[in-house]
């Protein structure tokens, strides 16, 4: 074990849980200002020593990298034995800093977004918890303890999701996210169930290194119950439905949690487990299936939707699946490598829609806005970039981590992966740069007055991640594959060769055709010639009902989970609840009342009464005595 | 002089007994019910006294001490009751006195 590692880690991982305590029971006493200024400090604080820690690791040998502190016994029943420990390796070093570093870029932020909020400490508390639960998830070294961080960012979500708790549908969306989440952290636990049955362990390092015990049989269901688990939180097919309502929360809460870090939990704990998918070509398949089609489906959707959080939302879906898709292709470097420009750009389109979103007064429907590239320059230029990354224009970001699992579905084979993964390449670029062209382009259409506030808290982060969103695709070059380099000490020993440096030109050519297709087809459409727009609005009208209603899955789940659910639930409130449930104790409560009444009528108040039971009851014992037990005695004589 | 049979004793005890037991059931005056309750105390003595005449056991009449011992408290308490009684009523009748049925 490393002693440096060994020092600083658990300092990583307790800051925020620090920051959130104190926040919750220091907070109250001081300035309102504190609270954000602790929040900012504890996660900032912990992004410095990840990046230490980083720099420490990834100068050690590429096998030396995967460093085991174990911290503890947590458990010790019969075979049973959970540990507490921290797994630092380059894979969860590239969480850790996506998670500090733009979550404390996300919590600046929201110094200046929630300033004018009365729960101002609170928020600042859960951004917190979340950001200690989410680096719980990816640092802990056994399958339980990651089990507890999903469990705990799943509150945090749930917490914050329904912020504004005086709004229904922040708190329906809030109820929503927990309880499809909640179906997942079940398939995580069966899966760990299944572990344990197997090989009697629940650790990374005990489970990985007894693939061989399971059989691919078993391995196949230990994969597709994670993968259960990683399509909850991931908001992937078919439980994806929770993460556009999710958007009623406030936009940072957006930018963090369901864009930049837990919606990629899924994507994590696949990487995380391939030595599992390595050996389970059943489970793996199913993922990579899972992911190609979100990310088409959701892709799809994201055309026709007005609000831009909820466009941004399928957009988040849309870049997890192509993720999803590459780790469950075996190119776990590639999801990861999307994993960070994806953290990056969708941060920043999250975070410049909120300046436009704050700067009208809360407005998010897109029909309501127009013209703000005069009035916003700041947002629109952010957010533009944020756009061109997203649709994948070299040479910013999106263009290289995207082309790398598109060039990977290529390269191992996978042929309606990669035309999906095109076609979804496509539709980004089209329904990204619609967004921008109807949001920022023509007249003002709004009835809010534009009020612009230009607050630095808020600038300054949105314009580091744009600056990221530019440069941060170039730790993969054509030739010189850096990032793949760093993560090799992960992945030294997968099934598929990892490293993103071999470019295909043709490919890559290709692909930004139907890119630059998208883009010009949604200038074409909302800039040049809006009459071809109401034209094919027109013809395609039910294609269009389709995608708004979002496929109208929202709407089978309800008849088919939601509605027998509350049938059952009402029937039993009528029928089984009065009766069989209150009846029980309402009856005992009777038979005792009616035996009291019963012995009450034998207490007279007569002294007399009394005196003569004594003397009946003593002249009875007397005879009892005298007859039975001393006859018997005599007898035995 | 002969001596009394033992049997004489027992017989003169039960009677003095079931006396008192039928003079409390039956007698409704609180001093009267008290009396009674005193020659069912004598009995008992009697039985103990002459039991241990007929066995030279002393642990009999030592016994007899402590009834009466007991009696006495018991006849204290009792006659304390009665007075506190008959200070707020001026007839006694047990059979009125039932404020602590159920």
């Amino acid at each position: 074990m490393d002693a440096f590692v060994a020092t600083w880690a658990p300092a990583i991982l307790f800051l925020p849980l620090a920051g959130c305590l104190a926040i919750s029971f220091v907070g109250p006493r001081l300035p309102r200002s504190a609270s954000a200024v602790l929040g900012c400090a504890s996660v900032f604080l912990a992004f410095v020593l990840t990046a230490l820690v980083a720099a420490h690791v990834w100068h050690l040998a590429p096998y030396d990298q995967s460093i085991d502190v174990a911290l503890g016994t947590w458990a010790h029943i019969g075979a049973l034995n959970i540990g507490f420990g921290l797994w630092i390796d380059p894979l969860s070093l590239v969480w850790m800093l996506v998670i500090t570093g733009v979550g404390f870029l996300i919590h600046l932020y929201s110094v200046g977004y929630m300033g004018h909020d009365k729960n101002y400490r609170t928020f600042f508390a859960h951004m917190n918890l979340f950001v200690f639960a989410m680096l719980l998830l990816v640092m802990s070294d056994n399958f339980v303890w990651l089990l507890v961080g999903w469990g705990g960012v799943g509150l945090a979500s749930y917490l914050l999701i329904g912020f504004y708790f005086d709004r229904v549908t922040a708190v329906l969306a809030a109820r929503k996210a927990l309880i499809m989440n909640v179906i997942g952290d079940v398939g995580i636990m069966i899966a760990i169930f299944l572990m344990f049955q197997h090989v009697r362990d629940v650790s990374f390092a005990g489970v990985f290194a007894r693939t061989g015990a399971f059989g691919t049989s078993a391995l196949d269901w230990i994969g597709i119950w994670l993968l259960v688990g990683a399509v909850a939180k991931s908001a992937q097919l078919p439980l994806h439905t929770w993460l556009p309502d999710a958007m009623e929360g406030p936009t940072p809460v957006s930018a963090l949690i369901h864009a930049a870090t837990m919606v990629t939990a899924g994507v994590y704990l696949v990487a995380r487990c391939h030595p599992i998918y390595d050996h389970a070509p059943l489970a793996a398949q199913s993922v990579a299936v899972v992911g190609a089609a979100s990310a088409l489906f959701a892709a799809t959707i994201g055309c026709v939707q007005y609000d831009i959080k909820r466009v941004l939302a399928y957009s988040t879906m849309s870049q997890i699946g192509y993720m999803i898709m590459a780790v469950g292709m075996g190119a776990y470097t590639a999801g990861a490598f999307h994993f960070l420009t994806h953290a990056f750009f969708k941060a920043l389109l999250f975070m410049a829609a909120g300046i436009v979103i704050h700067n009208l007064g809360g407005e998010q429907d897109i029909r309501k806005m127009g013209g703000l590239v005069k009035t916003m320059p700041f947002a629109f230029w952010t957010f533009a970039i944020g756009t061109v990354a997203i649709a994948g224009v070299p040479p910013f970001s999106g263009f290289f981590s995207k082309d790398a699992i598109i060039d990977k579905a290529a390269a191992l084979g996978h042929p309606w992966l990669f035309a999906a993964a095109v076609a979804a390449a496509g539709l980004t670029a089209f329904y990204m740069f619609r967004l921008l062209f109807v949001a920022f382009f023509g007249a003002y259409r709004g009835d809010a007055a534009v009020h612009v506030e230009r607050v630095a808290t808020m600038e300054i982060p949105v314009a580091i991640l744009a600056a990221l969103a530019v440069v941060g695709g170039w730790l993969v070059l054509p030739g010189d594959d850096v990032f793949g380099n760093l993560l090799g000490g992960a992945f030294s020993d997968v099934l598929h060769a990892q490293s993103l440096a071999e470019f295909n030109w043709t490919l890559a050519l290709g692909t930004l055709m139907i890119v630059a297709a998208g883009i010009l087809s949604a200038y074409l459409l909302y800039v040049l010639a809006p009459q071809m727009r109401e034209n094919a609005k027109a013809r395609l009208h039910g294609l269009r009902e389709l995608l708004l209603h979002a496929y109208y899955l929202d709407d089978v789940y309800h008849v088919l989970f939601e509605a027998p659910a509350y049938a059952i639930a009402g029937a039993c409130a009528r029928f089984f609840e009065p009766d069989a449930i209150a009846g029980l104790p309402r009856g005992l409560s009777a038979a005792a009342g009616s035996f009291g009444a019963l012995s009450r009528a034998w207490e007279t108040g007569y002294l007399r009464r009394y005196g003569l039971t004594i003397a009946i009851g003593a002249a009875l014992a007397l005879y009892f005595a005298f007859t039975t037990l001393h006859a018997g005695g005599a007898q035995a004589h | 002089m002969p001596a009394i049979p033992l049997t004489d004793y027992l017989a003169l005890s039960a009677a003095m007994f079931v006396i008192g037991v039928i003079g409390f059931l039956v007698r409704r005056n609180p001093l009267t019910m008290l009396m009674s309750i005193e020659l069912m105390w004598n009995a008992g003595n009697l039985v103990f006294a002459a039991f241990a005449r007929s066995f030279g056991d002393m642990a009999g009449q030592i016994f007899v001490f402590i009834v009466i011992t007991v009696a006495a408290a018991e006849a204290a308490i009792a006659l304390a009751i009665v007075v506190m009684v008959f200070r707020r009523r001026v007839d006694v009748d047990v059979d009125d006195i039932s404020v602590l049925r159920g």
